[in-house]
């Protein structure tokens, strides 16, 4: 969408200012430039809440790392913390916490993946630490004993085979779209978290918009992980050890594509693949993926109806985890704790065939796990 | 090019395999492909102990592919494995001139295939109104709102009527699926906990009469069945339906979420299994839902299950597609707009409220109480299990009765009122005095 043109709105003054005229209609309100910039930005530096210089201790730095993907969302979040960060020294001094800024490099299993030399036009402009770690470094960085390192050693690679060796021969062992697009997240999120223990980092901050929580809200739902909801989309505790922050959830993914546009400068040429403007939903017709499947979905309702994307997320949030299930057993894939030692796609209402427990409990992994990868890992 | 060998079938590995398997893809002749899929549901069957020796059973039957197959499953599966049940057909008629002519006819030469006593309603019988004369009075606008809750009311009123505490209805995998979703969508977890669960009974409120229409269990045993089979299967045994395509269009959340599960099921077959397991999983999560009792948690919901949402245009709310998400992005945004800028505006669902309601009992005053007794109370017209002091469909007859002077005089809740109502009820009071 970005910025709209049709002529009623171009001749209204923006609705906060009364003054400058407005460049787009966000939420039935028509706002300037300006205004739609302070509008983004207060939005995602609101969830920084405790994140406040008052809250830091002094002489002692917060970090949180921001992973990276040169995608508009993590972009614009990048843009607005350093936004932040700036005007926290300005008025104080010091800062309320520093960032760690790092790119998980998958070009050895995803070709459509940022060239890595990107992350030198973002340096320049915004002077952060950063870090290039390539996917295959997970493999290295768990310790020995991790299930997920355990049932990702195929049997059939020799034991000289290198970190990239293995994880070429796991993506590759997934027979569906569906599936490699399942578990490629949960690899970078491993990792991310791997390496944010490493750094000293005290939590991640994810660039997911509303419409992505929606998204994912959906698309965990149909690939058989709604037991899992809650931990998706709430900020705080995960169950990898680490909390997790989602600055910019309050934000539609339409606001953050515009902002790229309307920040100054524009943010585009910082912008990886298919980002900008309209090519989103022009596949719908092929798509091939689950998660594509609600991409597509929810940008189209977004256009219309964006408190529903909204009330989608925050009816996920009502979801409860109660406290005995805190403790339960983690999958070994997608490390969601698993209550009641319901693993695998068997022992259910749904499932017709008794005694079958061959992809049950030993496989440590989840139902929707189960259904990505259906022989077991390994 | 040489013959190809047959592909044999996955179950038998004897015969060519012709069909290939919705669910799963597997590849299986059609004896083996009929076996597994009433094996399947005989599965459900027992191990939700849906059934016991001696109960009997009223189908609900409209003549369209899922309750036919339910009804020809249900028979095969009561001879061969002895379940000892009584299996009664049981058809509504919304009196919509022309709509039920040809599933009716079906349902009437099904129960002469199945062999199976049938007993057809009308809504003239249970409310007093066919929908035509619904429509007459309010116009085609907002008819669906009526049709939607006298539908949802229908089988349970009539299954008094026969004395039969549990009814059985055909819904699949793909309805549930899409209930899921379409909840989500909606912000609706009660809900959508209330429609992942298999039983749905609605608890008696007050007494234990037998007779009463608040205790009607309800139960899908095709519920983890998909659509593509049960159509599959129809075929195959050659059964006798009819395709009845709902008049009006689904509303658009149902709409929305329909689509999204045909694409799933596309992209991933198991798609809508695993929905409908994420639904059962998230049940347990929805505040206020005891996981502890042996129900998983979904029947402890809050919603009654006859106030459950069903398809076609038992939901629509008489709106026009998209106007129901319109409605509540409006509402929706109120609300955002009124807690961004802190007022102390609270802008609920509106709930209709009736002028002359005296101060509701504790409904709703005190929400935090899980008092399922206080949450699920009866109509007090007609006493059907009800949220509100006066049930939906009552209170719809009551506004139909006002408009029409000819035939009402009293809206109060008076001896009158109450006749009429109880002339449904006591009728089928009478007729379930019969043999139990
Ligand atoms: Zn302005
Ligand atoms: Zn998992
Ligand atoms: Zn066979
Ligand atoms: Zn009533």
């Amino acid at each position: 969408m970005a910025v709209k043109d049709n002529n009623d709105i171009a001749d209204q003054p923006c609705r906060r200012c009364k003054n400058n005229p407005s460049v787009l209609v966000v939420r039935t309100e028509p706002l300037c430039r300006e205004c739609f910039v302070r509008y983004v930005n207060t939005k995602i530096i609101k969830r920084m809440e405790s994140f406040r210089v008052r809250h830091a201790a002094p002489g002692q730095q917060r970090k949180i790392l921001l992973p990276l993907s040169f995608g508009v969302s993590s972009l614009v979040l990048l843009h607005v913390l350093d936004f932040q960060l700036k005007t926290q020294s300005e008025k104080s001094g010091r800062t309320g916490f520093s960032l760690c800024v790092v790119y998980i490099d998958a070009s050895t299993v995803d070709s459509s993946a940022p060239d890595a030399a990107m992350l030198q036009h973002v340096q320049e402009r915004y002077p952060h630490d950063y870090a290039t770690v390539p996917l295959q470094t997970l493999f290295e960085l768990l310790p020995l004993d991790d299930p997920l390192l355990i049932s990702l050693c195929a049997p059939d690679l020799p034991s000289t085979a290198t970190s990239s060796d293995r994880i070429s021969s796991l993506l590759s062992s997934l027979t569906s779209s569906t599936a490699r697009a399942d578990v490629l997240p949960m690899l970078r999120t491993r990792l991310l978290v791997e390496e944010a223990k490493q750094r000293g980092c005290e939590g991640i901050l994810w660039g997911d918009s509303t419409t992505k929580l929606a998204e994912k809200t959906l698309s965990e739902t149909a690939k058989g992980r709604g037991y899992s909801l809650p931990w998706h989309i709430a900020d705080g505790e995960s169950p990898l050890g680490i909390p997790f922050h989602y600055p910019n959830r309050d934000v539609l993914k339409k606001e953050l594509v515009a902002y790229i546009d309307l920040a100054d400068p524009p943010l585009s040429s910082l912008v990886h693949g298919p980002s900008a403007a309209s090519t989103t939903t022009s596949m719908s017709s092929k798509t091939t993926t689950i998660d594509e499947l609600m991409k597509n979905y929810f940008e189209s309702v977004e256009e219309n109806f964006p408190s529903i994307v909204a009330n989608v997320v925050r009816t996920a949030g009502k979801l409860q985890v109660k406290e005995t299930r805190r403790t339960a057993a983690q999958c070994n894939l997608c490390n969601m704790p698993v209550t009641d030692g319901r693993f695998g796609i068997h022992g259910w209402g749904g499932d017709q065939e008794d005694g079958l427990q061959s992809a049950g409990p030993s496989s440590g992994l989840c139902y929707g796990c189960s259904r990505t990868i259906p022989n077991g890992l390994r | 090019m040489p013959p190809k060998a047959p592909t044999l079938c996955a179950i038998c590995k004897t015969n060519r395999a012709l069909i290939l398997r919705p669910k799963d893809h597997s590849k299986l002749c059609k004896p083996c492909f009929i076996t597994v899929f009433e094996t399947e549901i005989h599965h459900t069957i027992t191990s939700n102990s849906l059934f016991h020796r001696g109960e009997k059973i009223a189908i609900g039957a409209s003549g369209g592919k899922d309750s036919t197959v339910l009804a020809s499953v249900l028979k095969t599966l009561n001879e061969r494995y002895d379940y000892g049940l009584e299996l009664v057909l049981l058809s509504i008629d919304e009196g919509i001139k022309g709509y039920r002519d040809d599933s009716l006819e079906t349902v009437k030469r099904n129960a002469k295939q199945y062999d199976m006593p049938l007993t057809i309603l009308g809504y003239e019988e249970l409310y007093g109104w066919t929908m035509d004369q619904v429509v007459e009075q309010v116009g085609k606008k907002g008819n669906c709102t009526y049709c939607g809750v006298f539908r949802r009311q229908a089988l349970d009123r009539g299954a008094a009527r026969l004395g039969v505490r549990h009814v059985v209805t055909g819904h699949n995998a793909d309805d549930v699926a899409e209930t899921v979703l379409m909840n989500l969508l909606r912000g609706d977890l009660p809900r959508l906990s209330r429609s992942t669960s298999i039983v749905t009974s609605t608890p008696a409120a007050a007494s234990g009469d037998l007779k009463s229409h608040t205790n009607i269990k309800r139960s899908k045993p095709l519920k983890y069945a998909y659509e593509k089979e049960i159509v599959l299967y129809a075929h195959h045994k050659n059964l006798d339906y009819f395709s009845t395509e709902c008049i009006y269009s689904p509303e658009a959340f149902r709409g929305s979420a329909r689509a999204l599960i045909k694409n799933l099921e596309r992209v991933r077959p198991s798609a809508i299994l695993d929905v409908v397991r994420s639904g059962e999983d998230m049940a347990k999560l929805v505040p206020g839902n005891d996981d502890d009792r042996s129900c998983g948690g979904a029947c402890s919901s809050n919603v009654p299950a006859a106030e459950e949402e069903e398809g076609g245009c038992g939901s629509a709310n008489g709106r026009t597609a998209g106007g129901e998400m319109a409605h509540m992005e409006r509402h929706l945004a109120q609300n955002e707009a009124a807690a961004e800028n802190e007022l102390e505006v609270e802008i609920t669902i509106p709930k209709p409220k009736k002028a002359g309601n005296k101060k509701p009992k504790a409904n709703g005053m005190a929400p935090q109480k899980p008092n399922k007794q206080q949450v699920l109370g009866q109509c007090k017209i007609c006493g059907y299990i009800s949220s509100q002091e006066v049930c939906k469909a009552c209170v719809l007859l009551e506004g139909l009765n006002k408009s029409q002077p000819k035939n009402r005089i009293e809206v109060v809740y008076d001896e009158k009122e109450n006749q009429v109502l109880d002339g449904a009820t006591n009728g089928m009071a009478k007729a379930a005095l019969g043999p139990g």
